[in-house]
């Protein structure tokens, strides 16, 4: 990216299908907010402000997944538009957890959630825009981690590759000490395979990792389901993969295995 | 006052180790040892002996971590858990200067300072020790020094404790490195009922020793430690065959293990980050917004990372069995040419923390088994006066003069017979008959004789159902286990076939885990050819069978000319070949000859070897050869061993 020495990188932060989590990651750095918008002019931002920008972005944060046909037209002209097209979060990355409906029938659930089905328009599947436009960084998690955006804008100044590491959350989890969930026998966990970023959040709290930064560099997903089952069960097993980072391609044959979860609750009428 | 120090190894009561806490926090320092958290045993700071894991004890398993409780009062009932004494030596993260550029283009940079805690580490065991030893010649032994690391060193006291009993991933005995504590220490105790028995290692030791309320250990206190710690020994079943391990493994760069071990190494690098004796680090920036002023840290990395051998162009180790050969050969190979030692202190941790249980023991075993142990089997009758009888099956002939006996032993013990090893035949009225193996098959075990003299004539004259005497099986057989991953070359001269025949039996048995194979074998007549009926089915099983003979005959559609003629025309993975030959000397020699100017190193040509044999173990003398009796130290040699003696020959 090339940028003006004279002038601020124009930054916009749109939303597509997402829940404005991630957004608000940006708002939750609070004390660096002010130094980041004098160094950045935050065009479009709606989570702060109405403002709307039509571009160009020096640099464009992408939240949320692409869930009906406008976003995956709005995704091509935002695309055009943006030098830099950053991707936050596990809706923009990995198609979040709504892409759980990708294993199930989407008229079937659209008339199980709406009194109107029609009036809504619903791709079938939600998809991760790195499936529609190219996309030049990931920002990983559910939400997405402050230091790393932080370091994520601070890399675009300095004019350095940020560091993002893709290695398995396990070293920033034994880096802090914590004991080993997994091997300790507290709880299934997927740290082994996930990209990190959260600091080993879960774990921390002896909770296994949900893998809602999604898989890491070459993720062994083969080896570590098979090591679970036999603990646990093949379907419980299937079902860990099963969540916010589902239909990423490396966790998409476990996932689909103990997918549709909710098929039951989708045929149930409307209302109920 | 004058105060009466006790004579060393003296006696603590377990009320009294509150003292030595005290002692050890006096000057403001901080004690570090084992304390129960998160359903495991970790170190953290000590305050009182009450948060040290009394009655706890560890079950430890690959891939598995629990604790339980005994009800008894003892505090050190348990081997080492997931954090190592690293963690206070060479912290995870560790600040190493700040960097900052002016608005001028000025550049300054800030060194941090080492400014280690001061603190004790109480509960220190053997392999742990070795481990900080281990550390101590990585970072701080040769030019370059890790000024943090070092600081950091100096400023700790290691109160040693030594185990009393190990966990199933435990194997410091087979390293060498426990379960005795043999130095490295301040204070070493050893948890005997009500106490403990205490020793110093260092000036200052002597001097907490002195100041602690110490009474002489009676000799029954003494025995209780010492066997506490020999109990702690005998618990470890499997372990690490160090001998020769550096080259074993270095000569396996190529085992189909890697792969399959691939299939479920997570490269998570979980094994790197409990391991007490891994050193990897990268360096963190952190930024301000403007890129003035950036802090390089320190922080643990690993060799399993994808970034780790990753460069402009690429990424030198991209698959997980690049990462994991690096590591494992890093540890029990490399790590002897670059630090004197082994990396692995047998802790066990990288087995325990493994989130797919996988076992180093296990993986060195298949992917560099100790040399020699496979080529030989136990030997059921060995003096020279015991015989096994062993019952004719039938007789085959081979070729004229030729015959293959299966003989059904009375001692099965004698079929564990590995390949090449032979055995000593004894028929009443004849002397005995030193006679390769020519396969175990079907409760039999085959040998395959010529009628060169009358004993020989005799032997393959016999009739089904009589019998015969057997002492064996004996002598090196045949190194298998170095092929595996291998392109594999068997050459076979005559008769010289028999004793490979249960090599390719075993080679067929597991073909997949070897390279391309050739057997080229040479006979004077093609009448003289053994065997000639299995050839086809060996070529259907995966094996390249090449014949020449000296002299054909009319029906001969074959090559003719010398053994050495098939391998000229050749094309295989020299560097990465295996040989292993077997026939008259001159022809071994000849083809020893072609075979390392196809660039097969002469530690991996192997040639059985013949001899006048009386006994077969070595006692009678006639088989003698340099340094070796060709019988028990062979007959089967590595050309490295042996090639400078080959001045003799028929």
């Amino acid at each position: 990216m090339t940028i003006d020495a004279g002038r601020r990188p124009r930054v916009g932060v749109v939303k597509l299908a997402s829940c404005d989590g991630c957004q608000l990651t940006l708002l939750d750095l609070e004390d660096q907010l002010l130094p980041i918008t004098e160094r950045f002019e935050l065009v479009e931002f709606p989570e702060a402000t109405s403002r709307r920008s039509e571009g160009p972005y020096d640099v464009l944060l992408v939240e949320g997944a692409i869930s009906t046909p406008e976003q995956a037209e709005e995704i091509v002209h935002l695309r055009a538009r943006a030098g830099l097209l950053v991707t936050i979060g596990a809706c923009a990355t990995a198609g979040g957890i709504q892409a759980l409906r990708n294993w199930a029938d989407e008229p079937t659930w659209r008339a199980s959630v709406y009194p109107n089905p029609d009036d809504i328009s619903s791709l079938a599947t939600a998809t991760p825009v790195s499936e529609h436009v190219h996309v030049d960084a990931e920002l990983r998690g559910c939400p997405i981690a402050p230091d790393q955006l932080l370091e994520l804008l601070t890399a675009l100044r300095v004019g350095r590759r940020p560091q993002l590491p893709d290695e398995a959350v396990c070293l920033e989890c034994k880096r802090a000490g914590n004991v080993c969930v997994l091997v300790a026998g507290n709880a299934p966990c997927l740290g082994p395979l996930t990209h990190t970023g959260c600091g080993a959040l879960c774990p921390a709290y002896l909770r296994g990792c949900y893998a809602c930064f999604g898989p890491r560099e070459q993720p062994n997903v083969d080896s570590l389901h098979r090591w679970i089952a036999t603990d646990h069960s093949d379907e419980e097993a299937d079902r860990l993969f099963a969540g916010f980072t589902a239909w990423a391609p490396p966790f998409q044959a476990p996932a689909g295995r103990a997918l549709p979860i909710a098929d039951a609750h989708a045929k149930e009428p409307d209302g109920a | 006052m004058v105060t009466t120090v006790a004579a060393r190894p003296g006696f603590l009561r377990r009320d009294d180790l509150e003292r030595l806490i005290a002692l050890l926090q006096e000057g403001g320092r901080t004690v570090v040892g084992p304390t129960v958290r998160d359903g495991a045993i970790v170190y953290d700071e000590i305050r009182e002996v009450a948060d040290l894991p009394a009655g706890w004890t560890d079950d430890q398993a690959p891939g598995r971590y629990r604790i339980s409780q005994t009800g008894s009062d003892r505090l050190f009932d348990y081997t080492v858990g997931p954090t190592s004494w690293k963690r206070f030596t060479f912290p995870p993260r560790v600040p190493l200067l700040t960097a900052g550029r002016s608005t001028a283009g000025n550049a300054a940079f800030d060194s941090a300072r080492p400014d280690p805690p001061r603190l004790a580490f109480l509960g220190v065991r053997a392999c742990e020790i070795a481990g900080l030893l281990v550390q101590d010649r990585v970072l701080s032994g040769g030019p370059f020094v890790d000024e943090d690391y070092r600081a950091r060193r100096e400023a700790a006291v290691v109160v040693a404790v030594q185990c009393t009993c190990s966990g199933k991933t435990c194997f410091c005995a087979s390293m060498g490195t426990g379960p005795g504590v043999s130095g490295g220490h301040d204070l070493v105790l050893t948890e005997i009922d009500g106490g403990f028995v205490v020793d110093s290692g260092s000036p200052l030791g002597a001097q907490l020793f002195s100041r602690l309320p110490i009474t002489a250990a009676t000799p029954e206190q003494l025995a209780s430690a010492v066997g506490g710690v020999a109990e702690a020994r005998t618990q470890q079943t499997s372990g690490v065959a160090l001998d020769g391990i550096r080259d074993r493994l270095m000569d396996q760069l190529d085992s189909p293990r890697w792969a399959e071990v691939a299939d479920r190494c997570l490269s998570c690098a979980n094994c790197t980050m409990v391991c007490p004796t891994c050193f990897c680090t990268s360096v963190t920036l952190a930024s301000d917004l403007d890129g003035r002023s950036t802090d390089l840290d320190r922080q643990w990395d690993s060799c399993f990372t994808g970034n780790f051998a990753k460069v402009a162009g690429g990424n030198f180790r991209s698959r997980r069995q690049d990462r994991y050969r690096q590591w494992l050969t890093h540890k029990f190979a490399t790590w002897f040419d670059q630090f004197g030692s082994a990396g692995c202190v047998g802790c066990g941790r990288c087995i325990t923390w493994c989130p797919v249980g996988i076992d180093v023991r296990e993986e060195l075993a298949v992917i560099a088994p100790p040399y020699g142990e496979n080529a030989q089997a136990a030997v059921v009758a060995g003096s020279p006066g015991v015989y096994v009888t062993a019952t004719v099956r039938s007789v085959t002939p081979e070729t004229a003069d030729t015959s293959t006996l299966q003989l059904e032993p009375t001692d099965s013990g004698l079929l564990a017979a590995r390949p090449g090893q032979f055995v000593m035949v004894e028929q009443p009225g004849f002397p005995p008959l030193p006679i390769s193996i020519s396969r175990v098959a079907d409760g039999a075990l085959w040998l395959t004789i010529r009628a060169a003299g009358p004993a020989t004539t005799a032997v393959i004259a016999l009739r089904p159902g009589t019998q015969l005497g057997l002492r064996g099986p004996l002598g090196r057989g045949w190194p298998v286990e170095r092929a595996p991953g291998r392109d594999v070359v068997v050459v076979a001269g005559g008769i010289g076939l028999a004793p490979v025949r249960p090599l390719i039996d075993a080679l067929l048995r597991d073909r997949s885990r070897f390279g391309s194979l050739l057997l080229a074998y040479g006979a004077r007549t093609p009448a003289d050819r053994l065997y000639t009926g299995e050839l086809d089915r060996w070529r259907a099983a995966g094996l390249e069978v090449q014949e020449i003979v000296d002299r054909a005959g009319e029906e001969w559609l074959g090559s003719v000319g010398v053994v050495t003629n098939l391998l000229d025309q050749r094309e295989w993975r020299s560097r990465e070949g295996i040989a292993f030959i077997c026939g008259p000397e001159r022809m071994m020699r000849a083809t020893v000859s072609t075979l390392r100017e196809r660039g097969i190193p002469r530690r991996r040509i192997f040639l059985s070897m013949e001899r006048h044999m009386e006994c077969g173990i070595g006692l009678c003398g006639h088989c003698q050869m340099g340094p070796y009796f060709i019988c028990k130290d062979g007959p089967v040699f590595a050309v490295s061993e042996i090639s400078d003696l080959m001045r003799e020959g028929i």
